[in-house]
């Protein structure tokens, strides 16, 4: 009975136009990659500008990954996801959750590194970069099988779920 | 492309070699990296506004901290680009999208394929234009000055936004309306189910 309150959904099964999550999660794959990459480029040439850099990245993704996060739950909750889909839907919303809480961590760690000395970083900095690194890797990789495997959002597949044809 | 000329090609069921298009993961970084630059520039010229608020927040800045990072992303993202657009056309010349689909902006996939690859031209052109002209402030022009970019800088750096963001709604039409090497849409064209192939 409450279904007439609620937005029109479209031929994507979305209240607005396209998908926004992926274009949310821009500022945090791109932040956290790039400040790794300041990070390592930074420690060798001892390039203390750099660290400067990889902060404030860090410092934009902790921001961007909570919004990523209302757009993902959001857009997940709209999708149709089909039975095959279920799985890999669930493993990319566990570790976006994780992720939101291990970027905020590291952002912290950070903070105090930077307020102590802001010309240096310690290697075990370097080596969470690491971890970090891969696992926003395999994150956009089970984000890109929801859309580009799976068809998540896409118009045949909504059609095709509506359809009962999926 | 010649749809004959791309079936002589060992291709999977999106049309492609490999399983994820590589494309749309690069826009990531080209996006994100140059909005984030001029952003950071824009919050380095207005430092002495925002100045009360790090000290409240005991969050250390400066001014040239914050121009640091406006460069460097403006310069990554110039380097990837090039990537970005080269991915965008190997995979736009193997696409094979419906043809009797018309966008929500009422274009077809010919057009829309069209105008998203002359469009990546221009924004790779762009963007490497702007990290000339950035380069040019930070190292030459402005190199002793507190305020590091001209306000036409910033200007023309969000009207770049702003195409930005219509060529990229032209690439969602592509993958979301079209279904251009999207595995799922491609079964379910073929009449097959990817529920049953896709476990």
């Amino acid at each position: 009975m409450f279904e007439n309150l609620l937005p029109a959904l479209n031929e994507h099964n979305l209240p607005y136009p396209d998908t926004m999550h992926p274009i949310i999660v821009h500022f945090v794959i791109a932040m956290v990659l790039f400040a790794f990459f300041c990070d390592v480029i930074g420690y060798f040439t001892k390039n203390s500008r750099l660290f400067e850099v990889s902060w404030w990245n860090m410092f934009f993704a902790t921001i961007s990954i909570f919004i990523a996060i209302i757009f993902g739950q959001i857009e997940a909750g709209l999708a149709l996801a089909y039975d095959a889909v279920e799985p890999v839907l669930n493993l990319h919303t566990l570790i976006g959750w994780s992720l939101s809480g291990i970027i905020a961590a590291i952002t912290g760690w950070r903070y105090v590194i930077r307020l102590r000395d802001s010309q240096s970083i310690p290697v075990s900095y370097l080596g969470v970069g690491v971890f970090l690194t891969i696992l926003v890797c395999f994150q956009v990789y089970l984000g890109d099988k929801l859309v580009w495997v799976y068809g998540l959002h896409t118009s045949p597949v909504v059609e095709a779920v509506k359809e009962g044809v999926l | 492309m010649n749809s004959e000329l791309i079936n002589q090609l060992d291709l999977g069921a999106n049309g492609l070699p490999y399983s994820i298009p590589i494309h749309p993961n690069l826009v990531h970084l080209t996006l994100g990296l140059f909005i984030i630059s001029i952003a950071f520039d824009i919050v380095g010229v207005f430092f002495t506004l925002e100045k009360p608020i790090f000290k409240f927040l005991a969050i250390k800045a400066t001014r040239s901290g914050f121009f640091d990072v406006g460069w460097y992303n403006m310069l990554a993202s110039s380097v990837i680009t090039f990537f970005t657009v080269a991915a965008g056309f190997y995979e736009i010349m193997l696409a094979q999208p419906q043809a009797d689909v018309k966008s929500a902006w009422g274009l077809g996939a010919m057009e829309t394929m069209l105008w998203h690859g002359v469009g990546g031209v221009v924004l790779l052109t762009l963007i490497v234009g702007m990290t000339v002209w950035r380069g040019y402030q930070r190292f030459a022009w402005r190199k002793d000055r507190a305020l590091q970019v001209q306000w036409s800088y910033l200007f023309i750096g969000l009207f770049i936004m702003f195409i930005m963001y219509v060529h990229g709604t032209l690439g969602a039409h592509m993958a979301g309306e079209f279904g251009i090497h999207n595995t799922a849409d491609n079964l379910l064209r073929l009449g097959q189910d990817p529920n049953a192939l896709l476990k």
